[in-house]
């Protein structure tokens, strides 16, 4: 069973996710911060992480290099309310940027694909 | 061997900016100002130094360097008379870093224009944050550096995984640990002597699993643009005869990658890009090489490419400039036949390398008529789609290089 890390200080999204995804079959385990994310992820090994950006105590976008520094190769999508973060290169160090929506179809296809190394043949899907 | 004068007696520095150089009077001066800034600004609470790794040059580059005002000490270095190569001058400037025991090594190119003191701190400071390389990132003209947008970007991209834009641009950050690495490495080929040093270093760096970031550096790279058609030289077949030479020799490391995955992004966030200067680009020079090409090469072509690639650049030559097209799969797979054939025959290598330049200006040209009406941030999708195909085409390099050794 394929584990997901999410990152997201908002607890109703939290909650919303992991019951998603479990529903999905995935192993969901959520943290609300930024403290402690890489030893987390060293220690619980996800196969993939969403990670929100704009969050109370930390910029997604910085953790993300981290996460890159040390585990380059977990799969990250950015999951934010706003899609203005896409002009940030920061960004582009995600597998994909998923604009936060009540309807998760669009992220569970990208965790799919993410998950099996795909990457979009239109670069713009990113 | 090497020449070395260090007037200030320097022994030891945390942190080495080096600036390779054959014949840049008229320019080494600005860049190392620049460094200095650089060094003062971001990084004062170390002991830096400046090097200028010289190909013994002849019209006072040395004299430029060292006659600049600096803040931070300076090293002059060159290599014997006749022995040229900017990769020699790394080797002088890995072999120097590593006897001062740098922490941090920062190249700069001696050429460049728009050079600031930020991008000495952007290409070091990951290096204190852990990371072992730091390659560039800065916005080009859509015509600038086409090797790098059809050839080196996605090549490497595809072979070992990592999402490095500018693999030979020239400017880059790397560890003390990986300057010792370089420098103990056999495979030092005449090609990487020369200008294979960049590709060459980016992909040690890859094959070793150093952590690497790409840093923004917020202005465009203004050095001396190139009109692709125009001067090729021998700088081609360095860079791209070391990419298969690394293929060879990294052959167990990318046959287990697939895809490829995003690398950590150093600098600046949201804010105002600063264009690139327009570069003037010869279409029909590029199109006449492509089809002479097919003239004098097509017989030797039709020899060692696979029928089928064969078959569909015969297509493609009969093409009228007016709609000409080099679709980028047939690009991915006629550069892994080359990398093929060029893995099989050593007697035959200059003249494969020779043969590539005219079918690489054929898909330049492609590249250039489909991306003349788009923006700068078109083109960048333009080549990330180019990246995805060579990776779609792996399996393809996979089952010749591997099923038919």
């Amino acid at each position: 069973m394929k584990k997901i890390l999410i990152v997201d200080d908002e607890e109703v999204i939290r909650m919303l996710y992991a019951e998603e995804l479990e529903e999905e079959g995935y192993a969901v385990i959520t943290t609300g911060t930024g403290h402690g994310l890489i030893e987390l992820v060293g220690r619980e090994k996800p196969d993939l992480i969403i990670l929100d950006i704009k969050m109370a105590e930390h910029d997604g976008l910085d953790l993300l290099q981290d996460i890159r520094k040390d585990f380059y190769n977990i799969p990250v999508i950015l999951c934010s309310a706003y899609s203005s973060f896409k002009g940030d290169l920061k960004s582009i160090a995600a597998d994909y940027y998923v604009v936060k929506s009540a309807d998760l179809t669009e992220l569970k296809q990208k965790i799919k694909m993410a998950l099996e190394g795909h990457i979009p043949f239109d670069s713009s899907a990113t | 061997m090497f020449i070395e004068e260090n007037p200030r007696g320097v022994q030891s520095a945390d942190i080495v900016v080096g600036i390779p150089s054959y014949n840049e009077a008229d320019s080494i001066s600005y860049p190392t100002q620049m460094a200095s800034q650089g060094l003062v600004e971001f990084f004062g609470n170390k002991n830096s130094v400046i090097i200028n790794c010289d190909n013994n040059s002849t019209d006072g580059t040395r004299d430029a360097f060292m006659n600049t005002d600096t803040q931070v000490p300076k090293i002059y270095m060159s290599t014997p008379p006749g022995v040229r190569g900017k990769g020699n001058n790394f080797k002088n400037l890995f072999r120097k870093s590593v006897e001062l025991g740098a922490e941090a090594i920062v190249v700069v190119d001696a050429d460049l224009k728009s050079i600031t003191p930020r991008w000495i701190k952007n290409l070091g400071a990951p290096i204190f944050e852990d990371f072992g390389f730091v390659a560039p990132l800065y916005v080009r003209h859509k015509y600038d550096g086409t090797i790098t947008n059809n050839i080196a970007y996605p090549l490497t991209r595809a072979l070992y995984g990592r999402r490095v834009r500018q693999p030979i641009g020239g400017d880059f950050g790397f560890s003390g640990a990986l300057a010792d690495i370089y420098l103990t490495q056999e495979e030092w080929s005449p090609a990487v002597t020369q200008f294979g040093i960049d590709i060459w270093m980016t992909t040690i760096a890859m094959c070793h699993g150093k952590a690497i970031c790409q840093s923004y550096m917020g202005r465009p790279k203004v050095h001396k643009p190139k009109d692709p058609g125009e001067s090729l030289g021998s700088m081609f077949a360095q860079v791209i005869g070391t990419i298969f030479d690394m293929m060879i020799e990294h052959g167990d490391f990318w046959k287990e990658v697939r895809w490829s995955k995003p690398t950590a992004i150093f600098g600046f966030g949201l804010g105002e890009m600063e264009m690139p200067p327009p570069v003037d680009v010869d279409v029909e020079r590029l199109f006449d090489k492509f089809v002479a090409g097919f003239m004098e090469y097509g017989g030797f072509w039709k020899e060692m490419l696979t029928g089928n690639v064969y078959k569909k650049l015969s297509e493609v030559m009969a093409l009228p400039l007016a709609g000409f097209e080099f679709p980028a799969n047939l690009w991915a797979e006629t550069l892994i036949d080359f990398a093929v054939a060029y893995k099989k025959g050593d007697d035959r290598r200059e003249r494969l390398m020779a043969s590539l330049i005219p079918l690489y200006l054929g898909r330049t040209c492609s590249y250039i008529l489909e991306c003349e009406p788009m923006t700068i941030q078109q083109a960048e999708e333009l080549i990330e789609d180019q990246c995805s195909v060579f990776e779609h085409s792996k399996p393809y390099l996979l089952k010749r290089w591997f099923e038919e050794a």
